[in-house]
């Protein structure tokens, strides 16, 4: 019982000694697509202050020489963590997001003498950025991983037309369910979502391992992906498209905030329903049962109290901020009742559901307070956006809080789901730690395997946290003063 | 707090030099380091003592950063000016300056916090001397509480190496096992994997052979492997007591085991299918005579599942008339069910022989054969089957212990559980002779074996820690007596139940103290199928006796 599973295995590195070199060169592929970027918005002269000139050219040139450097920071990272190729991509995303916090807001007014200000005005200012930061972590991610010696292979195994097929399906399923629910075409609320969404499910095996993973997992990862794909399509291509340049200004993103709801609902629909045909799949087609998941931690009913245990206590959390904001009573009206206490009542009761179905979804995930806070946080905000300015206002037979004011009259009510997930998240991995404490191993045998399962489930999912906290934290920016 | 705090000086630091911390007085930037002085502290916890990495440190700082700028910035440092915090886009424009400060104060102390972590555990020069070991010996009740609760108390902290070696490796659910031996459940249902139970244990599947207490060890029957330990619980339970009574050993049935439960079934089946088919009526007579000796709870159970059985799967013998079996319970006193109250134990006597079960009591079988019991009164009682239920005694294994023997060969231990004149040796369930706080010994039931594995466990790892262990003590909750098809006696608390709600609270109560969802699922199941179907009457041993030929058949 003794032998702790947080030894180490001996594993040979993923790609050794390739870590800086690959990733400045990925950077520059980076790079290269930022600057393109900037030159179209005709913001290469802001990175050319840091030189003392506002030539377009010694902007670009600066650009790359700050990108390759940021690159192989990112290839060090990559190489330290053991990070696998198919789980770069959200890793890249969050280290491009981090560093426009780091980069465009903290270092760039330093270093050219300007006053750093970090206010919502100058990172509404730099929304450009942000996105610029976004599709360069994307694209260093993605030519990092090419460069690697198991990326050729990672990449054909993704290239299964079983695979993509599935991916397809999942997104006709979540497509149409979308359709259905909200209409489609270019007039109505999901714009040419429903399009986008064959891209995203033939995408998202392409991008990711076929691995199953669970639908907790998939659910935050799908979000993410959504977040992905809003801007490829919402901030990218229908601008390209319709104007023939970018516009990445913060109005702009703000009138495209209106189909950030769906896209993010799309994205984790298609990953949940992809997972679940995949498990359908195996169940019907695959004959080698070690090829059979396991549940791994807490099982039984018991499984279903420390849910709503967790669920109760996030939800007590969650309501007290509801409550400081008089939001209780419109709660109640969900059940068409009225009053704080009823509010107080329907809101435990949803809070409870709903921390049943994180213990059912992300049992056995939760290694530590980190991964536990984690996953909560990403759950809570996935249900800010399904439950809160989605579901709410449709049984209460408003229009759908899609809108920028209506996000940002709503910014509340994210506060409170983000700390709704951080305790129900830190709750239940305390209360699974008690039962199912995973580093004590009855040989170094089990301990290895321990390990190995960790890092396995926690393959990206720091990255994925990172992004969907970086995500909620930027929808003020995005939104406020519309 | 370290990492907090470094991280907190210089990204205050830099805040201050910019000028964005005005807003909170001239000590802006203390006020900012305290802040990262407690995220600091919070840091070690929320990472935890296995951070997997700098990537994943700096991820956990940098959420820790999020939760501190929601906490504080947002809600408390609002709260402590005098304002009611808004959590609106607005509040969070206010103060969006301290978010981005959180996030990178949150990150570069995830960061700090690995490269100390990883530091860490170099310093030290001494390694960790290991564990303690503890050896369990024994899976019942006793000794998988007692590992479970061990599991428990290592996830508080502390070290113990524990090994539970057992015979069978799996936990019986005895109180069911009447049930088994009626085919009303299946075998494996009330049974349940110790690995399962107790699944963070090391587990031997073994028969120990001896102890050697001077030099604290155990040797396994196979290979004669010795295995260490500092601290000896036996939980052993106990084997049937055959007193020195001509012929009882070799030709008695015995309900200890799931195989015995089985063997009987299958022998009540395989003696049904004789006297179908047999022509003599006093070989009919004592086919279908089934004698039990024992009027304690397994022999009353046994004798009530034995008839159930009986007249359950009598339509498919039609040769045989139900007024044909007979059930005879021998009882050494004038009332059975010592255990209850005599209000209850009349209750189940007069059930009972209602449904028609002769009861000899009073009475002690003295002689068995083959073909009969003999009684003490001089009478013999034709029979085939004969089942002993009327004594229990310690394991074998206990005899090669030095020191004091209790009752039945049991180990003598004091009220903390601890074994006399055997230096680290405890003593758990059917096999020590516990004393209560008034003198009396505790009972040899399952809630009793449970409670007392537990104290077990928390009196070893006092001890393994410098402190007194303390005595057990338990007050009985309950017991009840299954009496066959729906109806039931026993107490709880002293308060007496019988019949169908009786029968009711004794189902739903050991259904629910099955080990595992999936147990008490499966049971529930046999029991919703029992109810629905006939009793099966496939019989898979071999046959009781020599099959009997046919009339007019001549032997081949």
């Amino acid at each position: 019982m003794t032998a702790e599973a947080v030894r180490e295995p001996v594993r040979e590195p993923v790609f050794p000694g390739r870590g800086a070199p690959a990733g400045a060169f990925a950077g520059a592929a980076g790079g290269l697509v930022w600057g393109a970027a900037m030159l179209s918005l005709g913001t290469l002269p802001d990175v050319a202050v840091l030189a003392g000139s506002s030539a377009p050219w010694l902007g670009f040139v600066l650009n790359m020489a700050i990108a390759v450097t940021v690159g192989a920071g990112f290839g060090l990272l990559a190489a330290h963590q053991r990070i696998r190729s198919s789980e770069l991509l959200f890793w890249g995303l969050a280290y491009g997001v981090f560093w426009w916090f780091l980069g465009t807001l903290t270092l760039l007014p330093l270093l050219s003498g300007t006053p750093m200000t970090w206010s919502l005005d100058a990172a509404q200012a730099a929304v450009p950025s942000l996105l610029g930061h976004l599709y360069y972590g994307a694209v260093t991610a993605v030519g990092f991983a090419l460069l690697q010696r198991d990326g050729g292979s990672v990449a054909r195994d993704h290239l299964r037309p079983r695979t993509l097929l599935r991916g397809l399906l999942a997104a006709v399923i979540v497509g149409g369910l979308l359709v259905l629910a909200f209409g489609a075409g270019a007039g109505a609320r999901l714009g040419w979502l429903p399009a986008v969404a064959v891209c995203m499910g033939v995408g998202y095996p392409l991008l990711f391992t076929g691995r199953a993973e669970g639908t907790g997992p998939a659910i935050v990862r799908g979000t993410a992906y959504g977040f992905l794909w809003w801007v490829v399509a919402g901030l990218t291509l229908t601008p390209l498209l319709d104007d023939g340049g970018l516009d990445w200004s913060q109005p702009a993103v703000a009138d495209a905030a209106t189909r950030l709801p769906p896209y993010l609902l799309a994205g984790a629909g298609i990953a949940a329903v992809f997972g679940w045909l995949g498990s359908l799949a195996r169940a019907l087609f695959v004959d080698d049962v070690r090829l059979r998941n396991r549940a791994i931690g807490t099982r039984g009913l018991r499984v279903v109290g420390y849910g709503a245990l967790s669920g109760l206590v996030g939800g007590i959390l969650f309501g007290l901020v509801w409550g400081a904001v008089d939001v209780l009573t419109t709660v109640a009206k969900l059940v068409g009742a009225g009053g704080d206490v009823a509010g107080w009542i329907v809101h435990l009761l949803i809070a409870q559901g709903i921390g049943v179905s994180y213990a059912l979804l992300f049992r056995g995930r939760g290694y530590d307070l980190v991964s536990g806070v984690g996953w909560g946080l990403s759950y809570g905000f996935f249900w800010w956006v399904f439950g809160g300015l989605t579901l709410m206002p449709a049984v209460l037979d408003v229009p759908l809080w899609w809108t920028a004011p209506t996000i940002a009259a709503d910014f509340a009510s994210l506060i409170g789901h983000l700390a709704y997930g951080g305790a129900l998240g830190a709750v239940h991995a305390w209360l699974e730690h008690r039962e199912n404490p995973w580093w004590l191993a009855r040989s170094d045998l089990e301990a290895a395997r321990a390990t190995a399962r960790r890092e396995q489930v926690l393959g990206s999912a720091p990255a994925l946290w990172i992004l969907t906290a970086l995500i909620a934290l930027t929808i003020p920016v995005m939104v406020a003063g519309t | 707090m370290g990492s907090g705090l470094a991280s907190g000086l210089a990204v205050g630091a830099l805040m201050a030099s910019q000028n964005l911390l005005a807003s909170h007085g001239t000590y802006g930037w203390a006020v900012f380091a305290l802040y990262a002085a407690v995220v600091g502290e919070l840091l070690g916890v929320f990472v935890g003592r296995r951070p997997s990495g700098l990537a994943v440190s700096a991820a956990g700082g940098l959420l820790l950063g999020l939760l501190g700028w929601t906490v504080w910035w947002l809600t408390l440092s609002p709260w402590l000016r005098g304002t009611s915090p808004t959590w609106s886009v607005e509040a969070a424009t206010a103060v969006y300056p301290e978010l981005v400060g959180s996030l990178l104060q949150g990150t570069l102390a995830g960061m700090l916090f690995h490269v100390a972590a990883r530091r860490l555990p170099g310093r030290p020069a001494n390694p960790e001397k290991p564990a303690p070991r503890v050896v369990i010996v024994g899976g019942g009740f006793g000794g998988v509480s007692a590992a479970r609760r061990f599991e428990r108390l290592n996830l508080r902290g502390h070290r113990i190496d524990v090994t539970l070696i057992s015979d069978s490796n799996y936990l019986l659910f005895t109180p069911m096992l009447a049930e088994v031996a009626s085919g009303g459940l299946e075998e494996r249902h009330i049974s349940s994997p110790v690995r399962a139970a107790a699944s963070h244990t090391r587990f031997r599947h073994g028969r120990v052979a001896g102890v050697d207490v001077a030099r604290r060890r155990v040797v396994l029957e196979s290979g004669g492997e010795a295995v260490g330990y500092e601290h000896l619980v036996l939980a052993v339970g106990s084997v049937p007591h055959f007193p020195e009574l001509p012929g009882v050993a070799e030709h008695a049935l015995t309900l200890k085991s799931l195989a015995d439960a089985v063997r009987l079934r299958d022998r009540v089946l395989a003696l049904l299918e004789r006297a179908d088919q047999e022509a003599d009526p006093a070989e009919r007579r004592r086919l279908l005579t089934f004698v039990v000796a024992g009027g304690g709870f397994a022999g009353t159970e046994s004798v009530a599942e034995l008839y159930d059985l009986t007249h359950d799967v009598l339509h498919f013998y039609p040769a045989i008339d139900p007024d044909e079996p007979r059930f005879v319970l021998v009882h050494t006193e004038e009332r059975i069910l010592p255990e209850l109250s005599d209000r209850l134990g009349d209750y189940a006597l007069t059930k009972l022989r209602a449904r028609g079960i002769e009861f000899r009591l009073g009475a002690r079988a003295t002689a068995a054969t083959g073909r009969s019991v003999r009684l003490d009164s001089g009478e013999v009682i034709e029979t085939a089957t004969f089942v002993w239920t009327a004594g229990n005694r310690s394991n074998p294994l206990l005899r090669i212990l030095p020191g004091e023997s209790g009752r039945r060969g049991s180990v003598v231990v004091d009220r903390t559980l601890r074994a006399f004149e055997l230096d680290r040796v405890w003593a758990i369930g059917d096999c020590a002779q516990i004393p209560a706080e008034d003198g009396a010994l505790y009972p040899p039931t399952a809630q009793h074996a449970t409670r007392e594995g537990k104290a077990v466990a928390d009196n070893i790892a006092a001890v393994l820690g410098g402190q007194r262990p303390h005595p057990f003590r338990f007050r009985t909750i309950g017991t009840f007596v299954a009496l066959g098809h729906r109806t039931a006696a026993g107490e709880i608390r002293g308060r007496p139940f019988s019949g169908l709600v009786a029968w009711l609270l004794w189902r739903g109560i050991y259904l629910a103290k099955l080990p595992g969802v999936e147990r008490r699922v499966r049971v529930l199941l046999d029991w919703v199928l029992d109810a629905a179907f006939p009793r099966d009457i496939v019989v898979t041993g071999p046959p009781a006796d020599a099959p009997a030929p046919l009339p007019g058949q001549g032997a081949r």
